[in-house]
């Protein structure tokens, strides 16, 4: 007979281990080379983590399922939240993303992931019965959009992305039509691929393209969306005389292109100049090398200088002279891999490894279905989290400027993370309890 | 496994799980790349960039004259801004550039010259403007946070002390150019190097420059050094410096002498090669190109139809003229084809062919043996020598002989050849076959034959010392920067050595002695100070008669001595774009006075009663 209190000691144990390699590599990027410790983050990220803990622990003591009665509440909370941040927010780094006095803040961005993820589990789990409908797709989108739009008004897009994996894991795991699904993730990078493109071949090639008239000049978008909207008339007449299926494709395809064209538009008109510019040097670092540039190339070198065993403890070279931006924070994996090299590397992916393998599993074994969705929400927020953060700091992701969970400075994002464990373990505790 | 609960998809959650593994999977494997297969490239990198070397510029070598007393060239003290183009934002570029182009008082255009495009994310400071006074600098330091990536450093400019016709010796510095580096970058240059462009200065750049030191900094991203990487540093080696043969005070009587007249004079030590002075005007200043207005200086002296960059006295030639018949008499001698006591008769002139060639004086010179044929410079004993005695194989010959037609090998950059025509050549040059009036002309030095001044000098000093002439040079001695010790001395370096007689020479010596004593120059050569020996030159110039004469006067004193080491030879030339006042023999006048009398120009001209030259 397994004890109920048995906790789920290789989540805790890995999320435990991350925060004390975050605590030392937060130290270590406060240290110069010369050995003067010129910031005390380590130590706020201390208090931080034991914070984090007792919340976490206090989380523990009641059924998750207490936290669905809340969830709207908590939901509309945070929203409230959000408009108040846009509002009176202080500025950090460009975003009005802070909201706090003195020198403590939070971040409402970050803490809304939850709430937006319990009551999008709660939704979900409602309409478990219709969970194949368009409309129950369409509110669950409306749902995660309302946040994510506020988020960009900040304007934080890292952040604002967070929720989009949330969403589709979530919508996936509930059982929403894929083709819904797949219409909003294809659409998404046609979006991207057409707010982009246009600007990434003038930067780089110094020439236009016809291609990228085609849809970036707003006369041509127009001729576009009327023509496409043609073919769509004259499909959907088939489809409804006919009966045929492919003519649904067709439509199902055309709804693609219209939408990522408009969606495109929409986007060079929210995007500033700088995160344009990012995403640009994503695709090539080298297009801007001091500039934009400038982060990931010293990144993917502090990365690459560290070698398999790393340069030691406190010894890092691109870290210490700083070259490297935001080490605490944004590039907290390139200190550890120049430090500690390939094997330290390798042994933060196996923690996170751990963590979501553990996530999911605990999700396979949950007693009831607010338990999985909520879970598959967290576990999608960590993994998108690792990839984006990591992926940037090995240069195959684009500078978006999100933390890397549990091992970054700073105490929103920790607390998120711990909040996510928490649940999960709470999942866990009370996977045999009816 | 339990079954999940209703309206949960199994197989979606265990994609996702399949989905994370890929992921991490994938991940470690690039970063295995990176940090493994691929280290030792990012290791470099990571040196590269935290590591910067800044030049310490080395002290350029002062140049001294022969008494090493007083430099002719030094350094003064004064900065150089440089941008380190990697460190100013882009954004502000323009700013920076159009404000600091103000201060400095250039264009902003310059500053974008040099640092082009491909410089933009170099940390290596680029020198934008030197010689900035202290001022300026402190300008510049009290507004520093205005100019984001600039900096300055010390750079002294270079000095001429002595400015006139010196400067062809000295030559100037400037700034290497892209195509100079491209040849020089092995030997240690680099961009903003500074390379002697023309003069001692280019010739023994290597010398004066020295070796630029390196101070290492390790830096962080915003160039702050961040530790002590002093250990490391080279420190500078000062250029060495250089002493010439130059005689100042000879130096300025020749320029005195010559005054401001298109031409060149060369005084050497035949004994051993060494150029006492060296003068050729018009000049140009070169310290003028350290100021602002230096390109426009630099294109107004460039255009000047006088062309006041050209060292007359190594990069001109000219028809010898009547010089050449010292080389006709010492052949005629050396030959023995014509006795001595032998006589040609002048009439004022000589039918040859279908032509009359006419002698100077119209009267003719009457009967006349070689002695007096040179004194008096006849062209009609010449004529006959030439074209009768010794014809145009032996006299091409011995102009070779006497050095004509190769470069002496001095010590400064440009030196021209001339030219020694011969039949060969003709036929080559002009494709039409050598006549008799080419040797006729040629016997009297005109015609096509081209002698610079440094190569009538070393004529003469053939034959002072009787066969044998030394390589003619302008570096004496190179000595240590700090304790004047000196490092290496030039020796005398034989240039050519004759199988002509000595005895030959001797006579020859006492025939230019004759020129003087009782021939061309016997009115002109009034200096009582010591004995010349001497050949003068009247060239017309150009085809046409246009009643211009250039003038030479190939000579040395004295004229016998013991001691050959006070031996000078004075070789002067008076371009025909002068208004003839047959000045070469006048001005070699007044530098033998000068020179052995030790006397300055004015107490020259006093002491030779020159009433024409007093003010």
């Amino acid at each position: 007979m397994r004890n109920r209190l048995f906790f789920d000691f290789p989540l805790l144990i890995s999320t435990a281990s991350l925060m004390i390699i975050g605590i030392l590599f937060i130290y270590s990027s406060g240290v110069t080379s010369d050995g003067w410790v010129f910031s005390n983050e380590y130590i706020k990220q201390i208090i931080w983590a034991f914070l984090g803990l007792g919340i976490l622990t206090a989380l523990l003591f009641f059924d998750y399922n207490r936290y669905r009665d809340l969830s709207s509440s908590l939901y509309i909370g945070f929203i409230l939240l959000l408009v108040i941040t846009l509002l009176i927010g202080k500025r950090v780094n460009g975003a009005r993303s802070w909201l706090g006095v003195f020198d403590f803040g939070i971040q409402p961005s970050e803490f809304t992931k939850i709430a937006t993820m319990l009551f999008l589990a709660h939704f979900l789990e409602s309409r478990k019965n219709s969970i194949q409908k368009l409309s129950t797709f369409s509110i669950s989108l409306g749902i995660v959009m309302l946040p994510v739009l506020l988020i960009l008004i900040q304007p934080d897009m890292g952040t604002a992305l967070v929720y989009l994996p949330i969403f589709f894991v979530m919508t996936l795991v509930a059982g929403a039509r894929l083709r819904y699904i797949l219409f909003l993730f294809i659409a998404g990078m046609l979006t991207i691929f057409m707010s982009i493109f246009p600007a990434y071949t003038e930067m780089l090639l110094h020439r236009d393209l016809v291609f990228n008239d085609i849809i970036s000049n707003p006369q041509y978008i127009m001729i576009d969306i009327v023509a496409l909207s043609i073919i769509g008339i004259i499909a959907f007449i088939g489809y409804r005389w006919l009966k045929k299926g492919y003519y649904y494709w067709i439509i199902y395809s055309l709804l693609i292109l219209i939408s990522s064209l408009l969606g495109s538009v929409l986007v060079r008109m929210v995007l500033k100049d700088y995160q344009m510019t990012r995403l640009i040097v994503f695709l090539d670092p080298g297009v801007d090398p001091q500039g934009a540039g400038w982060n990931v190339i010293q990144s993917i070198t502090a990365v690459g200088s560290g070698g398999f065993s790393g340069k030691g403890f406190l010894q890092g070279t691109q870290s210490h002279y700083r070259f490297l931006p935001q080490q605490s924070t944004d590039f907290i994996f390139s200190i550890i891999a120049e430090e500690w090299g390939f094997l330290g590397s390798i042994i933060i992916l196996l923690l996170y490894g751990i963590i979501l393998i553990r996530g999911m599993f605990i999700l396979l074994h949950s007693k009831d279905t607010f338990g999985v969705y909520v879970g598959s929400g967290i576990v999608a927020m960590i993994f998108f989290h690792v990839i984006i953060n990591i992926g940037m700091a090995i240069g195959i992701m684009p500078v978006t400027g999100i933390p890397l969970m549990f091992l970054s400075y700073g105490g929103s994002s920790l607390w998120t993370g711990l909040i996510g464990v928490g649940l999960l373990l709470n999942i866990h505790l009370r996977r045999y309890s009816y | 496994m339990r079954t999940a609960p209703v309206g949960v998809w199994q197989g979606r959650i265990i994609f996702i799980i399949v989905l994370v593994i890929v992921t991490f999977l994938g991940y470690g494997t690039y970063i295995f790349s990176l940090q493994v297969i691929n280290a030792t490239e990012y290791q470099q990198k990571a040196q590269r960039v935290a590591r910067r070397v800044i030049p310490i510029p080395a002290q350029r070598g002062k140049i001294y004259d022969r008494y090493a007393e007083v430099p002719l060239v030094m350094n003064i003290p004064s900065f150089a801004v440089d941008i380190i183009p990697a460190e100013v934002p882009d954004a502000d570029r323009n700013r920076v550039y159009s404000d600091l182009a103000e201060i400095l008082g250039i264009q902003t255009e310059d500053i974008r010259k040099s640092i082009p495009q491909r410089y933009h994310h170099l940390y290596q400071p680029v020198e934008v403007k030197s010689g900035v006074t202290f001022g300026t600098i402190t300008e510049l330091a009290e507004r520093i946070n205005d100019f984001p990536g600039v900096t300055w450093h010390n750079k002294p400019i270079r000095k001429y002390l002595e400015i006139g016709p010196i400067s062809h010796i000295l030559g100037y510095v400037g700034r290497i150019t892209t195509e100079e580096l491209q040849i020089l970058y092995n030997k240690g240059y680099d961009i903003n190097s500074a390379l002697g462009k023309s003069g001692i200065e280019k010739q023994y750049d290597e010398i004066l420059r020295g070796k630029d030191g390196e101070r290492y900094r390790t830096v962080d991203v915003r160039g702050r050094s961040v530790v002590d990487s002093s250990s490391l540093d080279v420190p500078p080696v000062n250029g060495k410096n250089l002493v010439l043969t130059i005689d100042s005070r000879i130096q300025a009587l020749s320029e005195k002498a010559l005054g401001e007249r298109i031409g060149s004079v060369v005084v050497l030590k035949p004994a051993t090669g060494e150029i006492l002075a060296l003068v050729s005007y018009p000049w140009f200043d070169p310290n003028q190109f350290y100021t602002d207005k230096a390109k426009e200086v630099f294109t107004k002296l460039s255009l000047d139809p006088s062309f006041p960059f050209l060292n007359r006295a190594i990069q001109s030639s000219y028809a010898p003229a009547s010089t050449f018949k010292v080389i006709m008499t010492t052949a005629v001698l050396e030959e023995e084809v014509f006795p001595l006591n032998k006589r040609v008769t002048c009439t004022g002139e000589l039918p040859y062919g279908d032509r009359i060639f006419h002698c100077h004086r119209k009267a003719g010179h009457g009967s006349l043996n070689l002695a007096e044929g040179l004194a008096e410079s006849c062209n009609i004993f010449f004529w006959t020598m030439g074209s009768e005695y010794l014809g145009v194989e032996r006299i091409t010959e011995y102009a070779r002989r006497f050095g004509l037609g190769v470069r002496s090998g001095i010590d400064i950059p440009g030196e021209i050849k001339g030219l020694v025509p011969s039949p060969q050549w003709k036929e080559i040059q002009y494709n039409v076959k050598w006549v008799g009036g080419d040797t006729m002309n040629i016997s009297i030095g005109q015609g096509d034959l081209l002698v610079s001044p440094i190569q009538m000098a070393n004529m003469v000093a053939m034959v002072v010392n009787s066969g044998i002439t030394f390589v003619p040079h302008i570096l004496k001695e190179v000595r240590d920067p700090v304790s004047g010790e000196v490092l290496e001395t030039v020796e005398p370096k034989v240039l050519q050595t004759s199988s002509i007689r000595k005895e030959t020479f001797k006579t020859v010596q006492d025939y230019m002695r004759g020129v003087v004593s009782n021939g061309t120059a016997r009115v002109v050569i009034t200096t009582k100070a010591v004995d010349v020996a001497a050949k003068t030159g009247t060239g017309e110039v150009g085809r046409n008669q246009t009643e211009q004469w250039s003038s030479w006067f190939a000579s040395y004193a004295p004229y016998k001595t013991d001691d050959p080491d006070e031996q000078v030879v004075v070789a002067v030339n008076v371009e025909g774009t002068n208004e003839w006042e047959w000045w070469a023999p006048k001005a070699a006048n007044i530098i033998f006075q000068g020179i052995f009398a030790n006397q300055t120009y004015e107490e020259a001209v006093d002491a030779l009663n020159l009433w024409y030259l007093r003010n």
